[in-house]
Parts: C-alpha cells; structure tokens; sequence
C-alpha cells in the first residue's frame, strides 16, 4: 500500500515539476508539423490540429494533399471530429 | 462476395476522382520481450486501408499481422514460431451530418481510452496493452451498428460520443459477443482535458453489467500527456495511469535530447470472479513500468521498458521490453499533387 501511494505521489510530483517547467519556458512548437512550426500565429486549422490530433500521435513529418483527405476524413469518424474541425484541419494540412 | 466487394471499391473510387485516392497507412516492428526469464519475439505489420467513397461515404480497415517467437518449453529449447491474423477492423461509415456517422461492420468497442485511441502499434507507449483492457471490450471488436460523432462542439467545450449494438458471432477471426453500450467524452479543448465515461451491457451468457471511467490531459505548455483509465465489471477491476514527457524543450523535437520520451505506467488489477477465458489476469495483479522511446527521423521509432509484475498467488517477475516501429502512409495509386 505504501508502495503504490509513493508511485502516485511520485507521479504527479513529475507531472507538476513537467508543468511548471513548461509554464517558464512555454514553447509553441509542440505538435505542430516542423515545417509550419515557424508561422508568427497558427491558423485556426493548425489549432484545432494541435487540440484535437495531437492528443494522440504525432503528425506525419510528410503527407501530399491528396493523402491528407482520405487521413482526416478518417481521423473525423476515429477521432469524433466535427465536420468544422475536418474542413480546417484538412485546410491546414492541404493548403 | 468478397470479388463483388472488391469490385464495387475499386469501381466507387475510381469514380470518386481522384480527391478520394485510397491509402495505405499503418505501422510496421519487431518486438521483443522477457518476462520472468521467457523470452519472446514478434514481427508485427499492422495495415490501415482507408478508401473514401464520395463526399459521405468511407470504407476503412486495419488487421494485426505477427508472428510470435519464443522457445518451446518457455526457458529452454528450440525457438519455434506461430503466426496470428487478426482484422480488428471493416467498417463502412456515412457521415450524416456534422454530428453523426453511422457506422455498420467490424469495429473497435469504444469503451475507455486504449482500444480506440492508443491501441496502434505506432501511437502506445508500451508494448502492451493495460491489464484492464479486455473489462468492457469483450475480444476488444465487434460486428454490429455504431452511431457517433461531435454532440456538441464550440471554443470552450465539446462533447462526443459513441453508441453501439453488437451481435454474437462465433466465425473463427470475426468472433463478436453480443451487447450494447458506448462512451461519452466531455472535452475541454482550452486546458486539453477530456474527461469520458463509458458502459457495456453484455447481453449474452450472464448479462453483466461493465462500467468505465478516463481522462487525458495534454497541457499545451508542456509536451506532457496523461491519461488514465479505471474500469468495472464483475470479473473484476482495476485502474491504469500513465505519464509521457517528450523532451522536446531541450533544442525542440527535432534535437538529440528532444526525440527522447520517458514514460510511466502504473496499473492495477483487482480480480473479484474467476472466468475463464476472459483475458484479465487470474489473480490480483500490480505493475509499474518505465520505459523510454525515442522518435527517430521518418516515422521510425525505438522504445525500451522495464517493469516489475506483482502478482497475489504466484512469483513476482521482471518484465522487459524492447522494439521498433514504423510508421507508413502511402497512396494505393500514382497520380495528382504531392
């Protein structure tokens, strides 16, 4: 018992140490495509990428358009996305 | 019938033009394991295909393909291999409107996170699935009906959904208990926290009753992800909890440092009734495991775990694991922009 109390302490002892690390540094790149990591401001498809798939997995270092259609075509009846969130994330994908 | 099938996918979308290019995506590895001294090897591909049909239509599916090497009298003796298929999924979906797709075939049970969500081999952060996975899931697919989709969705909150009926199957690969159940998820895309509950009513043999409850909190301050999982059923309970913190604030994902992620697990099993053949432990079981992946360029990645196995009557064991995973996508024709 005393076990099991210390690794869930220690747990989220790491995940408070991981967020406050983060809040001092708040990186903004996290999840995003590299290659679009650099925009100023992510577009509200980036966005809605980065809440929704990036919960997951990470995303494909190289996706055509064309396979981006059928991926978040896919990805909106696996991940629940709504028709809004698939038209802008394929957007951000497909340009 | 499977020709005809066939058929009538590559006459749809060939006439789909060519927006809706069919894919094949998935994961590809090889596995290895030792545990309590048995050691084990698996040569995994696991391929998605995914062939949309129209602007409503979509037909996708994804099997397990291993094989599993390990010596024949578990610590000694030749090695010797057999292999396992296994189509977890063939479903076709319609997307009625923005907040329903209705869904007929063979499809994952969307009860609790892992068997949905985390279950590929390219996306899990262990090899192995939680120990409480099979609570609600039944053989983890089923052949039935399934409505789902986004209930509600807005800035501040979202809330999705699945529901489903399941009927009994005994064909040998396409096996399916009878039942019905779902899950609902409260998403709150500010804080990235979704909060999901879920049911199962089994509705052959004992008519049991399994419940579920999980989370997953992704702060966008941090490249942080915890997920957790808890489940009930008369067989027995137990709960799952796991921490992954990719380094990537080291030099950014693509630095040495930053390709690296420590994770942890820890679970739990309470077992309450002995049922054969319900792939739950025998027996209480606890077991915590760290493990470090590490995301090399071009979808490949190498992870490596270490866990110790705690079991109420009988030895406790040292779980190790190691493997290597690829991720693929490609389109099923040539042709059009890249």
């Amino acid at each position: 018992m005393k076990r099991r109390v210390l690794l869930a302490f220690v747990t989220f002892s790491l995940a408070i140490f991981a967020v406050c690390v983060g809040q001092a540094k708040s990186p903004k790149d996290q999840n995003a495509p590299p290659a679009k990591s650099s925009k100023p401001a992510p577009s509200e498809g980036e966005k809605r990428f980065r809440t929704n798939c990036g919960r997951c997995h990470n995303p494909p270092e190289d996706i055509s358009p064309r396979e981006a259609r059928a991926v978040v075509r896919q990805m909106r009846v696996r991940a629940m996305l709504s028709a809004e969130d698939e038209k802008l994330i394929l957007a951000y994908l497909a340009p | 019938m499977f020709r005809l099938l066939a058929l009538f996918i590559a006459g749809s979308s060939f006439i789909c033009a060519q927006e809706n290019v069919p894919i094949l995506s998935g994961g590809a590895g090889f596995l290895g394991a030792s545990k309590g001294g048995v050691n084990s090897f698996q040569p995994v591909i696991a391929p998605v295909l995914t062939i949309p049909l129209g602007d409503k239509w979509l037909i996708e599916s994804r099997a397990d393909l291993r094989g599993f090497v390990s010596r024949e009298n578990g610590t000694t003796g030749p090695y010797q291999g057999q292999f396992f298929g296994t189509l977890e999924y063939l479903q076709l979906d319609y997307n009625a409107n923005s907040h329903v797709t209705i869904t007929l075939g063979r499809f994952l049970t969307p009860f609790g996170l892992y068997t949905e969500r985390l279950s590929p081999i390219w996306i899990s952060k262990f090899q192995d699935a939680p120990l409480i996975t099979p609570i609600g899931t039944g053989q983890a697919y089923n052949n039935g009906f399934m409505l789902r989709g986004a209930l509600l969705s807005n800035s501040s909150y979202a809330i999705n959904y699945a529901a489903y009926f399941s009927t009994l199957s005994t064909v040998e690969n396409l096996g399916s208990q009878r039942g019905a159940g779902g899950r609902v998820g409260l998403f709150l895309p500010g804080a990235r926290l979704e909060i999901g509950t879920s049911y199962r009513r089994t509705l052959q043999d004992s008519h049991s009753n399994s419940v579920g409850m999980d989370f997953s909190w992704s702060p966008y301050s941090v490249p942080l992800e915890l997920k957790g999982e808890w489940a009930h059923s008369p067989n027995g309970y137990g709960y799952w909890i796991q921490a992954a913190y990719r380094l990537s604030q080291f030099g950014g994902d693509g630095s040495a440092l930053g390709r690296l992620e420590p994770v942890f697990r820890m679970q739990q099993f309470v077992r309450s009734e002995l049922v054969a053949g319900d792939s739950l432990p025998a027996h209480d079981a606890r077991l915590p495991e760290f493990g470090l992946n590490y995301y090399l360029p071009h979808e490949v990645r190498l992870n490596a775990s270490y866990g110790r196995a705690y079991f109420s009557q009988s030895t406790d064991v040292n779980v190790w694991e190691f493997g290597i995973t690829y991720r693929f996508l490609f389109p099923l024709w040539p042709g059009g922009a890249r």
